[in-house]
């Protein structure tokens, strides 16, 4: 059984024994015992979890860590967020996810053109299972709960990730002055209504509808 | 996933209920003023643990019992940082902010353009800068709106009937009860009156009295009344051995030649690094002459035909009569 704690806000420490984790290719910065490194090609998700990738363009490039010891794990200083999954699933970016635990399942979802608007891809990385799993956030991320009858409306250059059963839309607020170039420079939203957890960062990925 | 079947914060309406372990006392601990005119910015809400397990919600719990905070619109603060780099709206009516800055919102709002025709009203009484126009736009209803911008250190900050100058790029929203007007120093706005406004730094902000000089580029604003000035320190350049280093290169500069200086009654906002914002294009100020900045060469070039790339340490060149 893999334990992940977090050593500061920007490392993650994982304890194996004899186990396995998967982690992002090259996050690794250091580690004590025996650990030993493999490529796994197309996100680790056998044959077809690698075709799907290909075709869906959510690549991940991930490494299987297996060893006894502790590594550590970091991305450009960016904060690092744990999550418990216990059966329910995590859709995260591709890009913010770090590491998971082996018993955890990944794999590609599809978020339809939402996606494709806010300049995500139109699909995102699914994880889950019983587990742990590192989410990465440029800056500390903001846990955002979504109930019944409030909805949350999220740009989709901070959105990093969500569980629970929400539902998302692109919400669009432009119009004719966005055309003419007096766009009210939020014209891209995705609404999550239903109950779960949005993770927010405070700062902002370059996307699509970021400048319009 | 299941979460409780009643949920607390859904039935009640935004701002009803004070967020719970921050109450009235510690927000207006964090409020007070420190001067007149001037006050600090208020410390950020410590972080609490994290209501364990109430929502059966897949979050990390460390063995020290103090976990990442669950927030909502009833619980996220009322004007206030949420964290040292995201700051919470309550927004009731309209606010500017720069484009961009919004990562989320519980409620109902609209963003719009600045110069509109619906907002003219508005835009008459409270923005005065044309030029920025284009970078900002007017959040309009009702709800609870969280700013950040790239992960920086974010401060509210009150002005009591006062005035505060900031660089553009630092600053991200400000009450309508503002006034916003560009400052004669070009890249820099002032903000006048009295309400609330935020502002971004990279690394936490200092205040600083002058007189003080200070890198150009740590340099987020001032307020009251310090005059602001250039400061050249070329005093290794003086002289033959100084003319000939300062022509040919050779021993280098420091990079520091060239601060701010400022002097009289007021503070000066620093931030803890020299990382700028990107400058974006606001055009160019109406080419009249006397006003600084404006497109109009301000002196002929007396020196036609004059030793080119000098750099910019204030025309020196000219002082030797090359």
């Amino acid at each position: 059984m893999a334990q992940f704690r977090l050593q500061g806000s920007k490392v993650l420490a994982v304890d194996l024994a004899g186990d396995t984790v998967k982690a992002r290719n090259g996050s690794m910065v250091a580690y004590t015992g025996q650990m030993g490194f493999k490529k796994l090609s197309g996100g680790g998700d056998g044959l077809r979890g690698m075709v799907t990738r290909r075709l869906t363009g959510e690549r991940m490039e991930v490494m299987e860590v297996k060893g006894q010891g502790t590594c550590y794990f970091a991305d450009k200083a960016t904060e690092i967020n744990l999550v418990r999954l216990n059966g329910e699933t995590l859709f995260v970016e591709s890009d913010n996810l770090l590491c998971t635990e082996a018993s955890l399942r990944t794999g590609t979802s599809f978020t339809g053109l939402n996606g494709m608007a806010s300049g995500n891809g139109l699909f995102t990385t699914k994880v889950e299972g019983q587990g742990w799993a590192a989410v990465t956030s440029h800056g500390p991320a903001v846990i955002l709960r979504v109930s019944q009858g409030l909805p949350l409306r999220v740009d989709p250059g901070a959105y990093i990730a969500h569980t629970g059963n929400l539902h998302r839309a692109l919400k669009s607020g432009a119009g004719w002055s966005t055309l003419i170039g007096e766009g009210g420079g939020e014209a891209m939203q995705v609404e999550f209504t239903g109950e779960g957890l949005v993770y927010v960062q405070p700062s902002e990925r370059m996307t699509l509808g970021g400048e319009v | 996933m299941s979460y409780p079947p009643q949920n607390p914060y859904g039935q009640q309406p935004y701002g009803q209920q004070p967020p719970p372990g921050y109450s009235q006392q510690q927000y207006e601990q964090s409020h007070q003023a420190t001067q007149a005119g001037m006050p600090l910015p208020p410390q950020a809400p410590p972080y609490q643990a994290a209501p364990a397990g109430q929502f059966g919600a897949p979050l990390f719990q460390p063995p020290g019992g103090e976990g990442p905070q669950l927030w909502d619109a009833g619980t996220l603060p009322a004007n206030d940082n949420v964290n040292p780099y995201c700051f919470s709206v309550d927004l009731n009516g309209a606010y500017y902010l720069q484009k961009g800055k919004m990562i989320a919102y519980y409620g109902e709002m609209r963003f719009s353009g600045i110069g509109r025709g619906a907002l003219d009203q508005l835009l008459e009484r409270n923005f005065n800068s044309p030029l920025h126009a284009s970078d900002w736009v007017v959040a309009e209803g009702r709800g609870k709106l969280l700013l950040a911008d790239r992960a920086y250190d974010l401060n509210s900050y009150d002005l009591e009937d006062g005035n505060l100058t900031v660089r553009s790029g630092n600053l991200l929203a400000f009450e309508p009860t503002l006034q916003l007007k560009q400052s004669i120093i070009p890249g820099f706005l002032t903000l006048i009156g009295t309400g609330k406004f935020v502002a971004a730094s990279n690394g936490p902000v200092h205040f600083v009295e002058p007189p003080v000089r200070v890198d150009p580029q740590a340099l987020v604003g001032w307020a009251d009344c310090p005059a602001p000035c250039h400061h050249y320190d070329h005093g290794y350049l003086h002289g033959v051995l100084g003319g000939l280093r300062h022509l040919t290169g050779i021993g280098g500069a420091s990079g520091e030649e060239h601060q701010f200086e400022f002097i009289g009654a007021g503070q000066v906002l620093m931030q803890s690094s020299e990382a700028l914002m990107a400058d974006r294009s606001v055009g160019v100020i109406g080419a009249e002459p006397g006003i600084p900045g404006a497109g109009v060469p301000h002196q002929q070039q007396q020196h036609g035909g004059g030793l080119q790339g000098l750099g910019n340490l204030g025309d020196l060149g000219r002082r030797f009569g090359l």
